[in-house]
């Protein structure tokens, strides 16, 4: 089990980089980098790449650490922004060929929001999510994981299940408009 | 796109969260991030809403041998130990020329992921000629915005004793901000710090100047101004 991720702690410590203290950065690496990088083996999909991503996400973070605005609780959505964009970003370089089979498609859908939220603070965004996730459609549901776990394109995400690429693209944008309609309800 | 309707920013946001946004839409966008802040926001907000699907991922701990190699690219890129505190910097005096040998290591290895990085998505800035003449330089930036490359179209003609410095004439009414000297042939890239990214996203004017040797002494031009150049708007 990963050790709680406290909010308040990584601002301290996202603040202290910003200050050049490489210690600080050790110290965020240390509580984060484990997830930071099941997120990009998750997007990437395989570990050697997810690995140098996270080594690019971690100098980034050191460099921008001066442009992270202390708003309480942000700084784990912070990071994990720089390493899912670095991970979008070698993606799309790489023109990858990944393509899903039954069986991950399936394992996809299973990609619920599991577990307990780590802190208070969290826990009504992870609630929230987790109900809102289940009141879309199947399809709906599988675009959204697909894209933002996967970080599949649309044209990728059409492909894998096997529909129209316009099709997608209305998927994505009714299951984001439910979305954000349920979260904010 | 008209950003100042709120559901189609919020779209462009949640799409951008997603990563469904194509390469340069995405640039774009985080442009507009940092200058209007419904838009930050609008990501922000997003950021937070599925933030949840990453943490519920069942953690993996990275090789033992990563964080030396995340340690020695930051070496480099402090000029070599800038960061580590004072009980690093009495072991550095110990291990200099060690520390020297895996600094050099790690600048040509970030020098070459930066490169990596960028290589493939040069945007163009400016073509920068005097007035009535061939061009003598073309900037650009990277798609993220973060770097700009200034390459030289022919060796430049110029005595020792003075460089030309690139300026970005803000679009407000701000001075010049410097972004470092031209190159006399071939090219340069240059990492953007966030106020210069910033500024040049908004710029619509860039300037060379003929300074003394290394620079403005100033931080302002303080010779002629031989080039003032309109900036491509590529949104």
């Amino acid at each position: 089990m990963a050790p709680a991720l406290d909010g308040n702690e990584l601002d301290e410590l996202l603040g202290r980089c910003a200050r050049r203290d490489a210690a600080a950065l050790q110290a965020l690496y240390a509580r984060t980098a484990p997830q930071l990088l099941a997120i990009l083996v998750r997007m990437l999909g395989t570990r050697a790449a997810a690995e140098d991503a996270l080594q690019d996400a971690f100098v980034r973070i050191w460099q921008q650490a001066g442009q992270f605005e202390r708003i309480k609780g942000r700084a784990m959505a912070w990071m994990v922004a720089i390493a899912r964009n670095r991970a979008i970003d070698l993606q799309r370089a790489a023109r990858p060929t990944l393509l899903l089979d039954a069986a991950e498609l399936a394992g996809a859908e299973q990609l619920r929001v599991e577990g307990a939220a780590d802190n208070a603070e969290f826990a009504a965004t992870h609630a929230a999510l987790r109900r809102c996730l289940e009141l879309l459609g199947a399809s709906q549901r599988l675009c959204l994981l697909l894209a933002y776990q996967r970080g599949l394109t649309q044209e990728r995400i059409a492909f894998s299940i096997g529909q129209p690429l316009g099709t997608v693209k209305s998927l994505v944008r009714r299951g984001l408009q439910s979305l954000r309609a349920c979260m904010e309800s | 796109m008209n950003y100042n309707r709120p559901e189609l920013l919020d779209r462009l946001a949640a799409e951008y969260v997603l990563g469904l946004l194509r390469y340069r839409a995405r640039a774009r966008f985080e442009r507009l991030c940092e200058a209007l802040p419904a838009a930050l926001t609008a990501r922000q907000r997003w950021e937070e809403r599925l933030l949840p699907l990453s943490l519920a991922l069942a953690p993996i701990t990275p090789d033992a041998a990563r964080w030396p190699q995340i340690e020695r690219a930051i070496a480099a890129m402090n000029g070599g130990g800038a960061a580590p505190r004072a009980a690093a910097r009495s072991a550095a005096r110990r291990w200099w020329p060690v520390a020297l040998a895996a600094s050099l290591i790690g600048v040509a290895l970030l020098v070459g992921r930066l490169t990596y990085w960028s290589e493939p998505t040069w945007q163009p800035i400016a073509v920068l000629a005097p007035a009535n003449a061939a061009p003598l330089w073309r900037l650009e930036r990277s798609a993220d915005g973060a770097q700009i490359n200034i390459r030289a179209l022919g060796p430049i003609a110029l005595s020792a004793a003075h460089s030309y410095e690139l300026w970005i004439l803000p679009s407000g009414a701000g001075n010049p901000v410097s972004l470092g000297l031209m190159p006399r042939q071939g090219k340069v890239e240059r990492r953007l710090t966030p106020a210069q990214r910033a500024l040049l996203a908004a710029a619509r004017q860039v300037a060379v100047s003929l300074e003394p040797a290394g620079g403005s002494p100033t931080g302002q031009p303080t010779g002629p101004v031989v080039i003032i150049a309109s900036v491509v708007r590529t949104s």
